[in-house]
């Protein structure tokens, strides 16, 4: 019986009530053992699914944290011990010597292998989700994958040997690793094994770098100006032909006549207009690297006649992307038919870059264009066809599957016509020619580069390099001296190569310049070769090439190094290292007096007059403690917004500004100097003005926005205070980057250091002296991946101070302290 | 004397598996010990230090031999925590922790429920 307040009940079971009230409790007591059964089973099966699975962006914690095989074996994988190998390929005994720099490829830098062979493979979907499908069907229609396909299929013995061979070592590599639980803590944490590597994986890294350094989405940013700022203007201010003066390498005589000029002018219709709009966002929305920006880079030699030594000086400073770990591995290859000591590209089995007994090489970007884009014909009567030459010809369709990691695979098909794939089809159809999808043996030549001996034998091998174009310098014990923009050089029948073209057949693809006649130098008279991305030859050239603008570098890194190597007086190798620093800017040396010209005029206040008396007094340098290189950086920013960004608004320019400023820099350089009335400084809405005035304007503004960011004391707006560098982690983890850390020079130095942070700038640099057969190098970063071991990042110090470290050769290294060896046997 | 013998028994067994690279070890044997141990209170933290020393044993050892702290520091920043390398250890040894804690609390669960339905039968047949 129970009560509550007012109310009184009997119990229906009041007859009963002792078994009643014992039998109760003792359910509930009994279900209470079941429920916690329930309830740790539930907790059991969660703790297992997170220790088993991955989820929420974390790993699968068992497998990635244990101590013994996860990823905590990075510990173990940061010490380089001696080791005695037994491996399964070896025909013969092989010595590697690990000093500072380690040597073998899959050893430090497998997951960087990985990644790169994924992202050419269209394969990084399956190991990081969704996020990388773009990357992912953009690499597949692209056809990387296809190229290095194909040309497995038609390999020589020559260089399938080598690529075998090369797989085998990686192989055997993958298996001790996964033996020793030493595989790189990224396959741990991100859950998956390498799959063995493959001569065709070699191709694909190969491809990867061309498509870095050549695949241009230029004649889409062509379309939208030409159609945003008229035939005209674009044409004016975006010309074939350089409009500044610059410092060419091959000044001729040329081999042969002018082939019929290259027509100019001519409006894009509203539809191709939307089409290369759509196609570029896409480009551009690709992660870096997809897509070349533009290259800077750095090379140039001097003959033994000009030299300290006696010897010819070489130097070289390819300037890409500095990540961590380095795209570049330095190496020492000597065994009875290879002596070469350079950098190598993880994934691949040649050195690219560096010296061997008798002669030295080093490359730039040639920047020629080899991307061509058509816009193809079709017909709703038609389906599936497009038309060409004529007739109507069926696209060939290839498919793909693209595994997602958490999610559903994606089946993928690729139209591909003569031209190409299609890689557009919202609104028109586009498709792109690149130089890049021609099958090409380009490491066989690498593998003859590094076994050639003199000029001849390193120009025969060049015969036989497509892509990317590049300035190859080269420097021999014997002096000599020359320079050779080997590669592809497309030539179409008709049209306007810098925008897209029509697909019917008349515009396209028909051939190459012949070898004899690309750009080429040897042994000049002046003793002194040199390039820095900029066009190689003069006006006469007859051959199209590529447009000034965003093909080729504006050259003022090119005006410097001529500038500095044509000084009197013998040259060294350490003149040679000084200038590869040489924080001088030649465009600032240029236009800074002018500036100074018209601000003399001006009615300034304070704080200006103190600028202008920072700048009188600057050496054109951009050092770190120098507050006139801030004040010239933010001038000429603030001068080019002055003169086109009313432009920009007037017409509607779709193309961002910042993209263009190499180009336009070079219009305002000119302008400035001999054409300081030039209409385009009469913008619609500004009224009728001169350079000067653009020049007064920007100024001003230039010098308030620097009080507002930087305090009132110009004297306290130091170039060091504004400009740093950062080497960005490959996997793009953030806290494994070095830097942002304050740096010297800019896009224009020779020590490039464009953009805030600076993210590009010289991967390598090398300089030789075959006189005093010296040999010296160093790269940002470290030979190893792991970011916890001292190889990470030892270099970089050295690097940032502009000092170099010894190339040993196999021998010298084997005697140096602290080395560590593996022995090798079959 | 048996129980303390028996602990140690679990807890070298679960080092061993670790070791071999059996991760999961402390989760079975923690459903071991708490099947075996009759007190819940008892088995449950003892399967749960098991399962922490069979994770911290090796780590400390690595420690020990290699040094850590570049390794944690990089783990955390890739797990997106900047430079607390304290994160990854404290993370790792927590898994090892719920591993045993888990398997312990699930023997000692089951054991209860077959304790109970004995003392039901027990009660039903007299």
């Amino acid at each position: 019986m129970f009560t509550l307040p007012g109310v009184t009940a009997q119990s229906a079971v009041a007859e009963r009530p002792a078994v009643q009230e014992a039998v109760a409790p003792r359910r509930r007591r009994a279900r209470l053992p079941l429920l916690n059964l329930a309830v740790s089973a539930v907790v059991s099966a969660a703790v297992l699914y997170a220790a088993f699975f991955p989820a929420s962006g974390l790993p699968a914690l068992g497998p990635a944290f244990n101590p013994t095989t996860g990823a905590w074996t990075m510990a173990a994988d940061a010490q380089v011990t001696d080791l005695s190998l037994r491996l399964a390929g070896l025909q013969q005994p092989v010595k590697v010597v690990l000093e500072q720099d380690g040597t073998a490829h899959a050893r430090f830098r497998l997951f960087q292998m990985d990644l790169m062979r994924r992202q050419g493979a269209g394969r990084l979907s399956e190991v990081v989700g969704k996020a990388a499908l773009d990357s992912d069907r953009f690499e597949l229609q692209l056809g990387l994958l296809r190229t290095a396909r194909l040309e497995w299929g038609q390999i020589s013995q020559r260089l399938g040997e080598p690529l075998v061979a090369y797989a085998q070592g990686v192989n055997d590599r993958i298996a001790e690793a996964e033996s020793a639980h030493q595989l790189d803590p990224m396959f741990t944490l991100l859950g998956y094994k390498p799959q063995p590597w493959t001569p065709v994986d070699s191709l694909l890294v190969k491809g990867d770098m061309t498509q870095t350094l050549n695949f241009t989405d230029t004649p889409l940013v062509m379309a939208l100006l030409n159609k945003s700022l008229g035939a005209d203007l674009a044409s004016e201010w975006f010309p074939v032909l350089p409009p500044n003066v610059q410092a060419l390498y091959d000044l001729g005589p040329y081999g042969r006549p002018s082939i019929a000029p290259i027509a100019s002018g001519g409006l894009v219709s509203d539809a191709e207009a939307a089409s290369a709009s759509t196609l570029l966002t896409r480009l551009e929305s690709l992660p870096a690297g997809l897509v070349s920006k533009g290259g800077a880079s750095n090379n140039w030699a001097v003959a033994g006649a000009r030299s300290a030594s006696g010897g010819a000086l070489l130097a070289g400073d390819p300037h890409l992307h500095l990540t961590l770990p380095s795209i570049w591995f330095q190496l020492t290859m000597d065994s009875p038919s290879y002596h070469a000591a350079g950098v190598s590209i993880p994934g691949t089995p040649v050195v690219l870059i560096g010296h061997n007994e008798h002669i030295a090489w080093s490359l730039t970007d040639a920047q020629n264009q080899q991307t061509f884009f058509y816009v193809e014909q079709e017909d709703r009567n038609h389906p599936g066809q497009y038309y060409w030459k004529g007739s109507w010809q069926p696209y060939e369709d290839v498919t793909y599957d693209i595994p997602v990691l958490g999610g559903a695979t994606e089946h993928l098909t690729v139209k591909q016509t003569v031209h190409g794939p299609v890689i557009g089809e919202r609104g028109q159809t586009t498709s792109v020619w690149w130089a890049g999808n021609v099958p090409s043996w380009d490491l066989q030549v690498l593998l003859d580069v590094d076994r050639a001996s003199n000029w001849r034998e390193f120009r025969t091998a060049l015969r036989g390099w497509l892509s990317p174009t590049h300035n190859f310098v080269y420097a021999d014990d014997a002096g000599n001296i020359g320079l050779i923009s080997a590669g592809y050089f497309p030539q179409v029948a008709k049209g306007q190569p810098w925008l897209p073209m029509p697909g019917t057949g008349e515009y396209d693809v028909v051939g190459t310049i012949p070898f004899d006649d690309i750009p080429q130098v040897y042994n000049p008279p002046d003793h002194i070769i040199w390039s820095a991305n900029q066009r190689q030859v003069t006006k006469d050239y007859p051959y199209y090439i590529g447009t000034a603008s965003n093909f080729f570098d504006p050259g003022y890194r090119a005006d410097e190094i001529r500038r500095v190597l044509s000084q009197p007086g013998k040259l060294s190798a350490s003149d040679m290292q000084a200038l590869q620093t040489d924080t001088h800017d030649f465009l600032g040396a240029e236009i800074v007096p002018v500036l100074l010209q018209t601000l003399a005029k001006a009615k300034l206040n304070a704080q200006e007059t103190a600028a202008v008396r920072l700048l009188s007094t600057w050496d054109d340098r951009m050092e770190m403690n120098s507050a006139a290189a801030t004040i010239w950086d933010r001038f000429w920013t603030s001068y080019l917004d002055e003169t086109f960004k009313p432009w920009w608004k007037s017409r509607s320019v779709k193309v961002d500004m910042g993209e263009l400023t190499d180009a336009l820099g070079q219009d305002l350089e000119t302008w400035t100097l001999h054409d300081p009335t030039n209409r385009a400084f009469s913008a619609p809405g500004v009224g009728s003005r001169t350079a000067t005035d653009a020049q007064t304007s920007a100024f001003r503004k230039a010098i308030s926005a620097l009080a507002r960011q930087l305090g009132s004391d110009p004297n306290a707006w130091t170039w060091g205070r504004v400009h740093a560098r950062e080497l960005e982690n490959l996997a793009q983890v953030s806290g494994l980057s070095y830097g942002p850390r304050a740096e010297r020079g800019d896009a224009n130095t020779p020590l490039a250091a464009g953009g805030d942070p600076s993210t590009h700038g010289p991967s390598w640099r090398m300089v030789v002296d075959w006189g005093a057969h010296m040999f010296q190098g160093i790269y940002p970063g470290g030979q190893s991946e792991n970011p916890a071991s001292s190889w990470y990042t030892d270099r970089v110090d050295t690097w940032w101070d502009g000092r170099l470290n010894p190339m040993l050769s196999a021998e010298e290294a084997s005697a140096a302290p602290g080395i560590r060896t593996w022995s090798m046997h079959p | 004397m048996r129980l303390y013998l028996a602990i140690l028994v679990a807890g070298l067994a679960a080092l061993a598996g670790v070791l071999l690279g059996w991760w999961w070890a402390p989760f079975p044997i923690g459903i071991a010990a708490g099947v075996v141990m009759a007190r819940a209170r008892v088995a449950i933290p003892i399967a749960g230090a098991i399962g922490l020393l069979s994770w911290l044993v090796p780590l400390a050892a690595a420690q020990v031999r290699y040094g850590l702290g570049p390794t944690a520091a990089s783990l955390a920043a890739i797990m997106g925590f900047g430079h607390l390398a304290v994160v990854p250890a404290i993370l790792t040894l927590l898994v090892g922790a719920l591993l045993g804690l888990a398997g312990g609390w699930l023997g000692s669960a089951a054991r209860a429920v077959v304790a109970s339905n004995a003392r039901v039968d027990a009660a039903r047949n007299g």
